[in-house]
């Protein structure tokens, strides 16, 4: 956020004619814009500002007080100052100088103080706007600046001055720029490639994905030179490691030393300067504008196979052929032979390298006479250019991805959004009047239930009959519950969750009664549910208790059995042998209950109380084959019957008993005996009666609603 | 005893009940408490199940006998239960829980062995039969059933049979548009298949709308009994 | 691990399969199938565990409704306690299941009544299609069907067309799912035994 808003302030307009001449330009345009804004700007500037008294001692970038300046500005200012204090402590002298400075610095000085002795015929201008403390920068101030006027400096000085630099003074390679921007004049630029991308990288407005694909390319651009660049930075001048990618602009002071102090003497840089003499000046050639040639991310040399992978990693596909196209159709940059070639640079390296592709993204009336006075960019001229439409940063990448998308990657963005949009689009809330009558319809349906069962069966009436009619399944139990004989062995399998045990004792109830009565039989019980065994104690000893059943002697409760179908498989093949003890842990096949069983084909009948019409088909499937010619009964839930019902028509179930009603049925042929399906009968009916009704006016007015509303729709 | 044991399941009973019943103003606190607790019951209460009913008759009490005085063949057959056991213990630990995938292979090995016989012998053979049988005019003679009636309720029973399991087909084919498209018949017989699901599942839902009926009834009769005993 | 894993289920179901078809495999089917019943129970147990260690963890983490997960865990382990010592059958524990479990289970089985009574009468204002239509109206007459008057069944829908409907139409539908679910377990079934399948963790 505050580089965005310190690169806004570069941005302003250059100095105005009212201006004190000690104020830098840039600044009155801070004071104007930021100052409501940002104290924390204000407090920087002024601390900037300050120092125009002690130029001489101090260059005035580096001096604002510690305390008033912002952490990241300490920083860059504790680097600078370890610069100025080995650069401008000896502000001109030229012997210090010679003495500490690398040779190849000194070559570099030694080109360049022709440069300075030529240029103030160059530079009314510059001095007009320059601070007072950059006039008296000597020496070392001489040499940044004398190596960068071609590079970096473009302002307000005309390119007619430039040019007119003599040659001899001037780097091969800054010449050869100087002779492409005579070729093309239009194609003018002030910012150097390596730039352009670090001022959008500090654009905060970035969308997640193009920042995260920058983060994506710093690491490979470290990995491709990590040691070059190490090195490098060393022997380089601080200006030239300002200009390094954004790493090392931020690395603290500590860093930077110990990278200065354990630089070798690296001579590539060197050797740079005098082999780009003979070829530079062929090799650079007109460029394309290219979108992405201004991002490192994007230049040519980026972007060699691996270092596009590693950017589109983390995007989908469509984006990352998005980007490859781009890539594909920028023209190469430089054809020619280098005789340093471009892949032995630093991206950065040949990112600054003078190219048309940079120059040619910015118009040529783009003069900026911002005077940086802070970091390692003090007192250079228009190294961040105000061109005002350069400012928005952010834009130009989505501009680039937009413009070289095909219509099919369109399509697939367009998709992308509507996914997003749908995702983020609030979701209509019902409207009150909606929720108010759901609601209102809840609470009735609450209610009517509530009273109507309520009443009926605390007033036990029994106004309505019984149902009377027997389908063929309950009648087929009352032929088995008659033709069972007396003292019969029978396997009652107790499959029902706790929850049903109310209708299903109801339904089974009657049966039961009936054969304990007439016909005494023996009760083996088994249970694939949990809480079946305890249901089944539950049954014996609540709703059947007269007839006083004994645990192993009339009746064993074998217990439960886990495992589903294969423990119902388990035990119709061996009963004997999965389940040899009751839950009192007594031998059950030996008991009175099981004399003479040894196998499921030898009890009498089975029955099958669930409530689940899975259990009900896997009784039948596993037992198939095993039961012989049993009669199998299902006493099952009114929920469970309809899917019971086909085995039921296909012989393997012989009767079925279906929830209260077949209850109530069955009570009927129970010898008279009361039973509860009768003290729910009334509750029951009304309940029926009731869901008919609201079923078939409510889902009539629905229907009609529904319509209607399809209707309107339409 | 017995009395006082009675009267604390009553009033735990209505307690719970009403707890349960609350939620018709709206969710909250007490439910949620009685909805916890019964979670932690019924849970408690199946682990004691298991382990007095399943473990220990079928695991704990047989291999005493079974390591000290029973054949090699008993001792194995012992063993590789408790082997099994802890392998499936092991699920509990993180790091060891794949070791728990051999019996979870042995489980699901002779349950797939289980389902398709199941399936196969139980279901669909008999199943199939039974609908061509609809139409055996000799079963109908025997049981004193009109010819007609049988014939007419075997084909409403096969159009049934053979449209619901049309519906549930669900291969196509691409069309010129490139949009998948079912064969016509199956399109036609899909359509049928919509009707007999229809009407199954409204017999269906009439059966789950009458068993929770009964309970509600269960229920509030329980209510009123818990008053009129005490 | 997988290799072996996927014998086993493998050669398991094959001598279970084998043993419906055979007698000869008859014996050794009993006993695998003994073991699994066995080691069902284990699993089961593992289950439980889980539960307990899933909201312990709440309780320990002090996330929203952790009173609530300390209530469970209390109660569970309390009433694994008991069980282990007064047994299932216990006159204490079926205080537990009368006054606790089936109360609470079947309550809500109740309020399932005017949960369903709502969605149906809702259903054909968000979908009126053929298969809609024909729930509701089939619903409609097993309800009046199901009911009796004062004078006895419901003329005619209650004594023909409900058990004509329920015992023929409704058999058509069922016998079609019925079959269509057999056939879908059967592929299951064969998916794993071929080993395509390996839901216990080979794949």
């Amino acid at each position: 956020m505050i580089f965005a808003q310190s690169e806004n302030i570069l941005a302003q307009p250059p100095s105005r004619g009212g201006q004190d001449d000690d104020v830098p330009s840039w600044l009155a345009g801070l004071q104007n814009e930021s100052a409501p804004e940002k104290d924390e700007l204000m407090d920087w500037a002024r601390d900037v500002s300050e120092p125009q008294q002690p130029l001489k001692e101090e260059p005035p970038v580096f001096t604002p007080s510690q305390e008033d300046t912002p952490d990241w500005l300490k920083q860059m200012s504790a680097e600078a100052e370890s610069k100025s204090q080995q650069v401008s402590s000896q502000p001109a002298s030229d012997s210090q100088f010679d003495a500490d400075t690398p040779d190849w610095l000194k070559q570099m000085s030694a080109n360049a103080e022709p440069v300075e002795a030529k240029t103030p015929q160059d530079a009314p201008e510059l001095n007009i706007d320059t601070p007072d403390w950059l006039s008296t920068l000597g020496g070392a101030d001489d040499n940044t600046s004398s190596v960068e006027p071609a590079v970096f400096t473009e302002s307000n000085v005309p390119e007619r001055e430039a040019e007119s630099l003599p040659p001899m003074d001037m780097p091969d390679w800054l010449k050869s720029s100087s002779e492409v921007e005579e070729e093309k004049p239009s194609q003018d630029t002030t910012t150097p490639l390596w730039l352009k991308p670090q001022v959008q990288s500090q654009e905060p407005e970035l969308p997640a994905w193009l920042s995260s694909a920058e983060e994506t390319v710093y690491p490979d651009q470290t990995k491709e030179e990590p040691a070059a660049q190490d090195d490098l930075l060393g022997d380089v001048p601080d200006w030239l490691k300002a200009a390094a990618p954004e790493k090392t602009i931020f690395d603290s002071q500590d860093e930077l030393k110990s990278e200065v102090d354990a630089s070798g003497g690296t001579d590539w840089f060197s050797a740079i300067q005098p082999s780009g003499e003979t070829e530079v000046e062929s090799n650079i050639e007109p460029e394309k504008v290219d979108p992405f040639a201004s991002m490192p991310a994007f230049t040519p040399e980026s972007q060699t196979d691996e270092s596009l992978e590693g950017l589109f990693t983390e995007m989908p596909d469509w984006l990352s052929s998005a980007s490859e196209q781009p890539s594909t159709s920028t023209p190469t940059p430089i054809t020619n032979e280098d005789v340093l070639p471009s892949s032995n640079l630093p991206s950065w390296v040949e990112a600054m390298r003078p190219s048309d592709s940079g120059f040619s993204q910015l118009t040529s009336s783009a003069s900026d006479q911002t005077l940086e006075s802070r970091g390692a960019l003090a007192g250079l001229h228009g190294v961040l250019p105000a061109v005002p439409g350069f400012t928005p940063t952010s834009k130009p990448k989505a501009y680039s991805l937009k413009l070289n998308a095909s219509a099919e990657q369109l399509r697939h963005a367009g998709i992308l959004e509507d996914i997003l949009s749908a995702e983020t689009s609030p979701v209509p809330i019902e409207s009150f009047s909606t929720l108010l009558s759901s609601r209102a319809l809840r609470w009735t349906l609450s209610f009517l239930m509530l009273a109507v069962v309520f009443s009926t069966v605390f007033l036990r009436t029994q106004i309505f009959s019984m149902p009377i009619g027997r389908p063929s399944e309950v009648s087929s139990v009352i032929q088995i519950a008659q033709s069972i004989p007396e003292n019969a062995q029978l396997l009652v399998a107790f499959d029902y969750e706790p929850a049903r045990a109310g209708e299903m004792e109801a339904a089974a109830t009657p049966l039961f009664d009936n054969l304990l009565l007439l016909k005494h039989p023996r009760l083996t019980f088994i249970s694939t549910n949990e809480t079946g065994s305890v249901l089944a104690e539950r049954f014996i000893s609540g709703p059947l208790a007269v007839h006083n059943y004994q645990s192993g002697v009339t009746y064993s409760n074998l217990g439960y059995l886990p495992g589903g179908q294969l423990a119902i498989r388990a035990f119709a093949q061996n009963p004997s042998v999965i389940s040899p003890f009751d839950i009192l842990g007594q031998a059950a096949w030996t008991s009175p209950t099981l004399q003479g069983v040894t196998s499921l084909n030898q009890f009498t009948a089975m029955i099958l109380i669930t409530d689940n019409a899975d259990a009900a088909r896997v009784w039948v499937e596993q037992t198939q084959g095993l039961r012989g010619d049993i009669p199998f009964i299902v006493i099952s839930s009114a929920q469970a019957a309809p899917m019971i019902q086909p085995y039921y028509d296909s012989g393997q179930v012989t009767g079925i008993v279906p929830g209260l009603y077949g209850g109530a049925i069955f009570e009927q042929h129970n010898a008279g005996r009361p039973g509860t399906a009768r003290n729910y009968w009334d509750a029951y009916s009304i309940g029926m009666l009731i869901a008919m009704a609201l079923l078939l006016s409510g889902g009539l007015w629905n229907l009609i609603l529904g319509l209607r509303e399809k209707r309107e729709e339409k | 005893m017995q009395i006082s044991l009675d009267l604390i399941t009553g009033v735990l009973s209505f307690l719970f009940t009403l707890l349960i019943l609350s939620y018709l103003i709206g969710d909250n606190p007490l439910f949620r408490i009685a909805i916890y607790l019964f979670v932690g019951i019924t849970a408690g209460y199946v682990a004691s199940v298991i382990w007095w009913q399943v473990l220990t008759p079928r695991l704990f009490s047989p291999t005493i006998p079974a390591l000290f005085a029973g054949s090699m063949i008993e001792r194995v057959i012992i063993i590789v239960p408790w082997l099994g056991a802890v392998f499936i213990l092991m699920k509990i630990s993180p790091r060891l829980s794949k070791i728990a995938s051999i019996t979870m292979a042995f489980l699901v090995g002779a349950g797939a062995a289980v389902i398709i016989a199941g399936a196969l012998i139980g279901t669909i053979i008999p199943q199939v039969s039974a609908t061509i049988n609809f139409f055996d005019l000799n079963v109908a003679i025997a049981r004193n059933i009109n010819v007609a009636e049988v014939i007419g309720n075997g084909t409403i029973v096969l159009v049934g049979v053979v449209t619901t399991l049309s519906y549930f087909h669900f291969g196509a084919r691409p069309q010129a548009n490139g949009n998948p498209r079912r064969f016509v018949l199956i399109e036609l017989f899909a359509f049928i298949g919509k009707i007999f699901i229809g009407i199954t599942l409204g017999v269906i839902f009439a059966g789950v709308y009458a068993a929770a009926l009964t309970a509600f009834i269960e229920r509030i009769s329980s209510l009123i009994n818990f008053f009129g005993n005490f | 691990m997988r290799v072996l894993t996927a014998v086993i289920a493998i050669a398991v179901g094959l001598m279970v399969l084998l043993g419906y078809f055979f007698a000869e495999f008859v014996g050794i089917q009993t006993l695998l199938l003994n073991w699994a019943v066995i080691l069902a129970g284990v699993a089961s147990l593992v289950g439980i565990f889980n539960l307990i260690a899933v909201h312990t963890d709440k309780v320990r983490r002090a996330e929203k409704g952790g009173v609530y997960s300390a209530l469970l865990v209390i109660a569970l382990v309390a009433t694994f306690v008991f069980g282990l010592i007064l047994q299932p059958q216990h006159q204490i524990m079926q205080v537990l299941l009368n006054g606790i479990i089936l109360p609470v289970e079947a309550t809500l089985m109740g309020l399932l009544t005017i949960t369903l009574l709502y969605a149906a009468i809702r259903l054909l204002r968000r979908r009126a299609d053929v298969m809609s239509v024909f729930f509701i109206i089939t619903a409609v007459l097993i309800f009046l069907g199901s009911a009796t008057l004062p004078t006895g069944d419901v003329p005619v829908i209650g004594t023909l067309i409900r058990p004509w409907v329920s015992q023929i139409w409704a058999l058509g539908g069922a016998r079609g799912i019925l079959i269509g679910v057999a056939l879908g377990t059967l592929v299951t079934g064969l998916r794993v035994l071929f080993g395509i399948d390996r839901p216990y963790g080979g794949k």
